[in-house]
């Protein structure tokens, strides 16, 4: 893995604390990740989660490989005491997890603002250099362009605030006996004061959305809706943000279980886990990246996959280590073209070889291939005609010796968990 | 399919023996596909092939001068590696066969891919 330090255009970054999601059994490739990639400091790892900091900016961390999704921190702590079944009192506990500490939000929100402004204005840089170009040919069409946009954007604005206005009357109304009319009376006030503010660009002038995840005790008295709600409205009082269920600038992420409470910003709309170069996913790409990690590919290797369906495993190897030579062979048309597409997509024809062939008769002679990596076909989806133990016999024998650790029984054991990746996805 | 992934294939038909390699190559369509240079990762490549059968390859596909072995000092030598790159890098099969010279049994090659099942088994998966 290559380590980058920062951009040229980046001042001296300051160190921020984030946190991804990860699949299980990933968490010790991620830690490794961070580290190597990013050279996180302070990296810890709780069930699913692995925290870390660092001053990388949008472009290092879009690259990290085994991860889920990526979040920047407002804050852990210890999990909810649900014990007692006083509902309004665990509430009360919620809503402090605003009240208490509102500078560390607002905090993370202008780091947040930081990282997408200084991203957006790498990407005008670099367009502009190709504007520069396009200028020459036509400022009339510009200044038309211009126009439209402006039109389009007032449109846009009025669209919102109608929404708002709809979205709060339902707020309300799904709230009912669940505040005291005294709030409900703050929550006019506020909102009241939020419809004002509509007019003049402030700080302030946010949306946000709620997703909320519970599980464990929690989530026996509290629906993730219920909680969503709470801190929602807490939100709205303490910020004047307003609510945006379709297209919120911000989405806060809340995260209850029995071992932690966690609050954060997700950095990109879409998960880091779906990759902008597949176009057709087989495996999971966080678990094809991380098999390929484990087989220590080096520059001129030789890397096989015999049963390569859709090519994940090969895309994310050759995406990662590119000096060296992919073949990837498979028994099935229809898969065979899928991985083509994929190869195809992801600009990656010239670094990967398709063979339409059999795993137990590929015609490879012994000995010549370097690491072999493969998401073994079993079970229910996909049946694997041939004994398992005559195509290991087989992979043995074109092996150069030197890299076994794919084929062990461990990796066996791995290959059941990918499976059951498929299901639990975050 | 490229002229490095044909060098590293063999013959795998039943009974055939050690001679089923290398395999002939016949080309109905070929193009040349433009790839980066990267003199690192040929001049790996260049211990791992087999001389023999690459040059009856480019051969066959009429490519002109073709180096019979590499040179001496080939690790340094730009010309020598940039013409190894486009031989066994730039060089597409699109439609042909493969065919083993032991048995005679020969496998078509489809839009750069050979089909090399020996029977007529196949999974739509």
């Amino acid at each position: 893995m290559a380590a980058g330090p920062g951009d040229r255009n980046s001042g001296p970054a300051a160190s921020v604390r984030f946190f991804c999601t990860a699949g299980r059994g990933l968490e010790p490739f991620l830690m490794r990740e961070v580290r190597v990639r990013l050279q996180a400091k302070q990296v810890e790892y709780v069930s699913g989660k692995v925290f870390f900091t660092t001053c990388s900016d949008l472009n290092m961390l879009k690259k990290l490989k085994s991860a889920e999704r990526l979040f920047l921190l407002i804050k852990k702590q210890f999990p909810f005491n649900v014990s007692s079944v006083n509902k309004g009192k665990i509430c009360n506990e919620m809503q402090r997890l605003i009240n208490d500490d509102p500078e560390s939000w607002l905090n993370t929100i202008s780091i947040w603002k930081n990282l997408l402004e200084l991203d957006a204005k790498k990407k005008r840089l670099s367009q502009r250099d190709a504007n520069l170009l396009k200028r020459k040919m036509g400022e009339n069409d510009t200044v038309i362009t211009k126009k439209l946009k402006a039109e389009q954007m007032q449109k846009t604005q009025e669209n919102r605030e109608y929404q708002l206005e709809k979205q709060a009357e339902e707020e309300t109304l799904a709230q009912g006996n669940f505040l005291t009319s005294r709030e409900k009376l703050q929550l006019e006030e506020c909102q009241n004061e939020a419809a004002e503010a509509a007019g003049t660009p402030s700080q302030n002038d946010l949306t946000f959305r709620v997703s909320c995840r519970c599980s464990g005790a929690v989530a026996k008295t509290f629906s993730a809706q219920e909680v969503g709600r709470i801190i929602g409205i807490a939100l709205m009082k303490q910020f004047g943000w307003k609510a945006d269920l379709r297209d919120p600038d911000v989405e806060i992420f809340i995260h209850l279980n029995d071992i932690y409470s966690v609050v954060g910003i997700p950095v990109f709309r879409a998960p880091l886990a779906s990759r902008a170069y597949i176009r057709t996913a087989g495996l999971r790409s966080t678990v094809a990246w991380a098999m390929a990690s484990v087989a220590e590919i080096k520059a001129g290797a030789l890397v096989l996959d015999p049963m390569c369906g859709l090519g994940t495993i090969l895309l994310e190897a050759a995406k990662e280590w590119p000096d060296a030579h992919y073949v990837g062979a498979d028994v099935s048309d229809a898969q065979l073209r899928g991985a083509r597409d994929n190869l195809k997509a992801a600009g990656l024809e010239d670094k990967i070889a398709l063979l339409q062939v059999s795993v137990v008769e590929l015609p490879l002679p012994s000995e010549s291939v370097d690491v072999i990596i493969s998401d073994i076909p079993f079970g229910k989806k996909f049946k694997l005609g041939k004994d398992i133990k005559s195509i290991l016999r087989e992979m043995e024998r074109w092996e150069s010796g030197a890299q076994k650790d794919e084929l062990s029984q461990d990796h066996t054991a791995t290959t059941t968990q990918q499976s059951s990746h498929r299901r639990t996805v975050q | 399919m490229k002229l490095l992934t044909h060098n590293f294939l063999s013959s795998h038909v039943k009974g055939v023996g050690p001679r089923g390699f290398p395999l002939r190559l016949q080309a109905s369509e070929v193009r040349i596909m433009p790839v980066e240079f990267n003199p690192d990762f040929v001049a790996r490549m260049i211990p791992k092939v087999e001389w023999a059968a690459l040059v009856e390859a480019a051969n066959t596909l009429s490519l002109g001068e073709v180096p019979t072995e590499p040179i001496q000092g080939y690790e340094q030598n730009e010309d020598f590696l940039r013409t190894m790159h486009h031989i066994l890098l730039e060089v597409e099969v699109m439609e042909g066969t493969l065919q083993c010279p032991e048995s005679g049994r020969v496998f078509p090659i489809t839009r750069g891919i050979p089909n090399m099942l020996l029977s007529d088994e196949q999974t739509e998966a």
